[in-house]
């Protein structure tokens, strides 16, 4: 069974003063995984840029750069994907019941097998990252999830059901700038926020996290809730289970990632891979920002 | 004072080690220094760095910064430098390996060999970077590790500096300074030189250019004038022959590296790199950083730029490899680690956690990001608390620690605690033996990468501190370092002279300079107008300071009245009267000479790469004429007391200002001297002179309108004439034209129309022209330029000096000539505006794209 989506996702930039020069980047191109396949892409960016350049990540992101060299005072960058998606949430019960006292000493110790990540894979996210700290605000609140050894299954369902619970959704609650003792005291963020909050306590603990980036399916089937964080980026969680590989978590929706996601690229939090980033040069100042995002089945109406 | 670093010698049968240096390869101990002739070099040495500019620390308004150094020289033998050489190009060798592995396989990277996290969990290692590769074999191109001897004298490595070494210009300048003030023994030594390094470093630049340029363009990339090894930088460009530029002086276009020039883009093919690679893009690396290039990243990935050392080296600067050194050179090299480092545990290992946390009162404490707030901590300073504090803090994030065992020449101990030379515990009642002599030693040494094994410099930059922390910040003094030959010397190679010299050394032939950037030409237009302000502002006040001197008592007089007319042309507006001592010496007061003299140095330093050598010996001279003076004054009056000129008693208002304002002038000379007779006539040049020539035309017209519009009695404008000739250097040739006295048409045909005159202003119209005829467009039309210039020109041809003098209206007033002279004065303005319009094209600021994350509210279009 599998579903097949169409996907625009356009940032566009207007600005008050000329831009004479953009360079950017972006990772909006759908990475081919098991359970997703990404049957065609492409890029468009207006004005046309100079030059362009595509290429893997460290992280295995599919990424492309662009410079702008004519002067403009709109910026459009808007990727279309066509892609198949067959991956099926785990059923948390039939995932392997190892504690996650058990899982952070394998990780210290360094024993992997053979079909586990490397073990610089995993020691690299271990660590904390720009996005990812290891406050003293983030150790007290996951303190409740941590006090015993149980199925490291378990940690993961009950973080992202307390995120989804404790934390309330709303857009434009945080920036780029948000600390996580922040969002905590503030008990609001987007789905960022909560990958990053549930990245942290699984690295406090010794637990392999990382960052994903993609979406969720625009428009529900007749008769299915609309999910949170649709119309825009997404973000949720990969955590590493032994004997399950890197399992996919969404603390924003408190389930786990099934065939209504299109997966982008992941890397250590929102740094490694933001949609896109850019540097340009200009006199003024300010910008007025659009993102929309639509994933829709495929052959369904076109992006309005 | 004692040396820790030269070569170790035996004392008797004590077998205790003395580090003084030997001087007994000298034939004749008549020659060796002596306390007083040491005392002798070293001011002389100071004398001497002074003159040449050389700063540690960023330029600041009113900072000076001077390099020190101890010129009694750090000796090392052959056979003891022999070994050291040897095993400092394993070490290179092996950091090679090491970061060719982290950014290739990542096959070292295990709890077996190098735990990953020493990588990982560094801020060095760049994964924008990953897997890329220079052309030619090798990755660390320039590598520096410091050193230490240790108790037995033996050598030990305590920091190795991968990312861009910095202090070999240093070194440099060292040696040239040490030859010169120790000439005596310097000339009967045998020393290693130091060219051979240099040349191995031209060499590897080329050799890691992309594909097969036969000459690539190799640009330094510099952190700019406000770094604090600017001068260092600066140095190694112009000893190099390499273009200082700053990341704004690049771009990225067509997926590689140009440069901007003032005749338009030229390719670059390597970039030496003194900009720490996280802000060498703030594309790909740290957002918002203004010192690199968007794109640059983009440029290496398609190699088509090599940038030296490449980005992602200063992963090799974790003081926590020193710990898996021994065990990586037995698995890459095959090899027992030759130079052994400072005990050092990594706090991310459990048991050395343990370790460092249990031994905190007699450990080194490091972070492993260089850079941070915190420093090194010295354990054993540390109070109980303290010490649970960092112990607490260790144990937060152990990865990023380290404890090292404190290495040094043991001295005498107390209690069993060593107490000497190299650590200055408190013996047991708290109190340390007293002259313990320096406390603490460093060597860097320099390997560069060439021939397909390293070279290393035969000698390198000590450093030797009062405390236990060396650093140039906190005040070390440098030391040379002689690498003693039993070679007799060798033969001189046909372009080395044998003092080493800058340019000598290393000469390069310096590319057609078609590539200077608009910022380089914009400094130099600047050099030219602030020292022609200096010189300006030192002349007409050395005139009033005179005048004042002879008239000031007898205000009625002829003399006197004159006085009040100059005193007013110093300051057009009515903003309170500064004193003539402000007006000379007050650097933080827009048109001042101290002011114009801070400007015109900081203006040279930007293009220091440019300019002789020699243009800074006299910069020197005229800011420690003007320091001097200041000083003076702290001493005699309170503060800035406002001129009051019938008030304040005697000779103070003007004591002590001639003599300084001659220096100034003198300094000032010697800076157009050798700007005239020294420098090529390129773009550059005729950027400078257009400066001066813009200046030197407003400057006369102003001071025209200032003092010889209005009429007053024959008597006072007789003095009147004779000082406005003497501020603007004519008097002489007047005086010879003219037997008597000074009349108004005869001044303004000299000063104004005469074509022969260099100070007059047809003269400066002339050459203005000449030059910027020459110098290229940024792409914008010089037409409003040349008008206004040419306007001035035509104004000029028809003043007819008889008559415009004559044309008095009923008030006394010269109308005709004041009209005459604010049209000129308006115009010349407006040229200096537009001169900087058509050729600084000022890039717009860059910044970094907003943020989608901060766009949420506005989705949905």
């Amino acid at each position: 069974m599998s579903r097949t989506y169409d996907l625009v996702h356009r940032t566009t930039y207007s600005y008050a003063n000329v831009v004479t020069d953009s360079y950017g980047r972006t990772t909006m191109t759908p990475r081919d995984v098991p359970g997703q396949s990404c049957l065609s892409t492409s890029v468009e960016i207006e004005p046309a840029p100079a030059d362009t350049n595509q290429w893997v990540d460290y992280f295995g992101n599919r990424t492309t750069y662009f410079g702008v060299t004519t002067p403009h005072t709109r910026l459009v960058v808007a990727s279309r994907s066509t892609i198949e998606v067959t991956r099926q949430a785990p059923d948390p019960a039939t995932l392997p019941a190892v504690g996650w006292h058990e899982v952070a000493r394998r990780v210290a110790a360094g024993e992997v097998g053979r079909l586990d990540p490397s073990i610089v894979d995993l020691r690299e996210t271990l660590l904390p990252s720009p996005h990812v700290t290891f406050a003293d605000e983030v150790r007290d609140w996951a303190a409740p999830t941590f006090a015993t050894d149980r199925p490291m299954v378990e940690v993961l369902v009950e973080l992202a059901h307390r995120i989804r619970t404790e934390l309330a959704y709303r857009s434009g609650s945080t920036t780029v700038h948000t600390t996580q003792a922040q969002l905590l005291a503030q008990k609001a963020g987007v789905c960022q926020d909560f990958a990053h909050l549930m990245i942290a306590a699984l690295r406090l603990h010794g637990l392999p996290a990382r960052y994903s980036s993609g979406y969720i399916e625009t428009r529900p089937p007749a008769g299915r809730e609309k999910l949170r964080g649709a119309d825009a980026s997404h973000a949720w969680v990969s955590a590493w289970v032994p004997g399950a590989g890197w399992v996919e978590v969404d603390p924003t929706n408190d389930q786990l990632v099934d065939d209504r996601y299109v997966l982008l690229g992941w890397g250590r939090d929102y740094d490694d891979v933001p949609p896109l980033r850019g540097v340009i040069f200009t006199e003024g100042s300010g910008s007025r920002l659009t993102v929309s995002v639509d994933l829709v089945p495929s052959g369904s109406e076109p992006f309005a | 004072m004692t040396d820790l670093l030269s070569s170790p010698r035996l004392q008797g049968e004590s077998g205790a080690v003395d580090h003084r240096a030997d001087w007994s390869w000298l034939p004749d101990p008549a020659d060796i220094p002596t306390e007083p002739g040491l005392a002798r070099a070293r001011d002389e040495a100071e004398r001497l760095l002074a003159d040449h500019g050389v700063t540690y620390g960023a330029d600041s308004e009113d900072g000076e910064h001077p390099w020190h150094l101890d010129p009694l020289p750090v000796i090392v033998d052959e056979p003891e430098w022999a070994r050291l050489d040897a095993a400092l190009v394993q070490r290179a060798e092996l950091l090679d390996a090491i970061l060719q592995d982290a950014y290739g396989h990542r096959l070292l990277l295990t709890d077996k060999l190098l735990p990953p996290t020493v990588v990982l969990g560094h801020p060095g290692f760049v994964r924008a970077v990953d897997g890329l590769r220079l052309p030619g074999g090798r990755e660390l191109v320039l590598t520096a590790t410091d050193l230490v001897r240790d108790g037995a004298g033996g050598w030990c490595a305590v920091a190795d500096r991968t990312q861009a070494p910095s202090g070999v210009g240093y070194a440099m300048e060292d040696r040239r300074v040490v030859s010169q003030v120790l000439s005596g023994v310097y000339r009967q030594a045998s020393i290693q030189r130091l060219g051979p390094f240099f040349r191995a470093l031209r060499l590897a630049l080329r050799d890691v250019a992309p594909g097969r340029a036969e000459q690539p363009r190799v640009v330094l990339l510099t952190s700019g004038p406000s770094s604090e090894t600017a001068f260092d930088q600066a140095y190694l460009a112009s000893m190099l022959g390499l273009p200082l530029v700053e990341g704004s002086d690049l771009l990225v276009r067509d997926g590689r590296v140009w440069m901007r020039g003032v005749e338009g883009l030229e390719p670059v093919d390597v970039v030496l790199r003194r900009v720490d690679a996280e802000w060498c893009d703030p594309l790909d690396l740290r957002q918002g950083s203004r010192l690199g290039v968007p794109g640059l990243v983009r440029a290496v990935r398609a190699g088509t730029v090599s940038v030296v050392n490449p980005l992602g080296s200063s992963v090799l600067e974790n003081p926590a490899l020193l710990t898996y050194l021994p065990r990586l050179a037995n698995a890459v090299l095959d090899q027992d680690l030759a130079l052994p480092s400072a005990p050092t545990w990594w706090c991310g290992e459990p048991r050395s956690l343990q370790h460092v946390v249990t031994h905190l009162e007699r450990l080194v404490v490091l972070p492993t990001v260089r850079g941070t707030d915190v420093g090194t901590i010295l354990g054993w300073t540390l109070s109980h608390r303290e010490r649970e504090q960092l112990a607490a803090r260790i144990s937060a994030e152990p990865w990023q620690w380290v404890g090292q065992e404190p290495v040094g020449p043991a001295g005498p101990t107390v209690d069993g605690t060593p107490v000497g030379v190299g650590s200055d515990l408190p013996s047991a009642e708290g109190v340390g033996p007293a002259d313990l002599g320096p406390r603490a030693a460093v060597l860097r040494t320099y390997a560069v990468a060439h021939g397909g094994s390293y070279t290393v410099l035969a000698g390198g930059l000590a450093r030797v501190a009062p405390g236990h922390v060396v650093s140039s910040a906190l005040g070390a003094a440098a030391k040379d370092v002689w690498v003693l030959s039993t070679q007799p010397d060798a033969p001189v190679e046909p372009s080395v002279p044998s003092d080493e010299s800058a340019a000598g050394e290393v000469a390069t032939p310096r590319r057609p300079a078609t590539g200077i950037s608009p910022r380089t030409a914009e400094n130099l237009y600047w050099m030219g107008r602030y020292a022609e302000r200096a010189e300006d502002a030192s002349r007409v006040l050395r005139v009033v300071v005179d005048r004042w001197d002879d008239f000031h008592r007898r205000p009625a007089s002829a003399g006197g009245r004159a006085l009040d007319v100059l005193i007013s042309s110093l300051t057009p507006t009515d903003q309170g009267a500064p004193s003539f001592r402000d007006l000379v010496l007050d650097p933080r007061t827009a048109g001042t000479v101290a002011r114009s003299v801070r400007r015109l140095a900081a203006a040279a330093a930007a293009v220091r790469d440019q300019l002789s050598t020699d243009t800074f010996g006299p910069l020197a001279r005229i800011e420690r004429a003007l320091r001097d003076e200041r000083g003076k004054t702290r001493g005699r009056t309170h503060g800035r007391d406002a001129l009051d000129l019938g008030v304040v008693a005697g000779n103070t208002v003007t004591a002590g200002l001639r003599p300084a304002l001659d220096k100034v002038l003198e300094g000032l000379l010697a800076i157009a001297g050798i700007t005239a007779e020294g420098l090529v006539r390129d773009v550059g040049w005729q950027f400078l002179d257009a400066g001066r020539r813009i200046e030197r035309a407003q400057h006369l017209v102003e001071s025209l309108l200032a003092t010889v519009v209005q009429r007053r009695p024959a008597d006072v404008d007789a003095v009147v004439l004779e000082s406005v000739l003497l501020a603007h250097e004519s008097a002489i040739t007047y005086r010879r034209r003219h037997q008597t006295g000074a009349g108004l048409a005869e001044v303004l045909d000299l000063l104004l129309l005469d074509g022969t005159n260099p100070r007059s202003l047809a003269y400066q119209l002339d050459r203005l022209q000449e030059s910027l005829a020459l110098v290229p467009l940024a792409g914008r039309a010089p037409d409003q330029r040349d008008h206004l210039l040419s306007d001035v020109v035509d104004l000029l041809a028809e003043v007819d000096p008889v008559a415009i003098a004559a044309a008095v209206t009923d008030d006394g007033r010269r109308a005709r000539l004041a009209e005459t002279l604010e049209s000129m004065l308006w115009r010349l303005h407006s040229a200096a505006d537009e001169i900087e319009r058509v050729h600084f094209v000022r890039l717009s600021p860059s910044r970094a794209l907003e943020d989608p994350w901060d766009a949420r509210d506005g989705g949905g279009e």
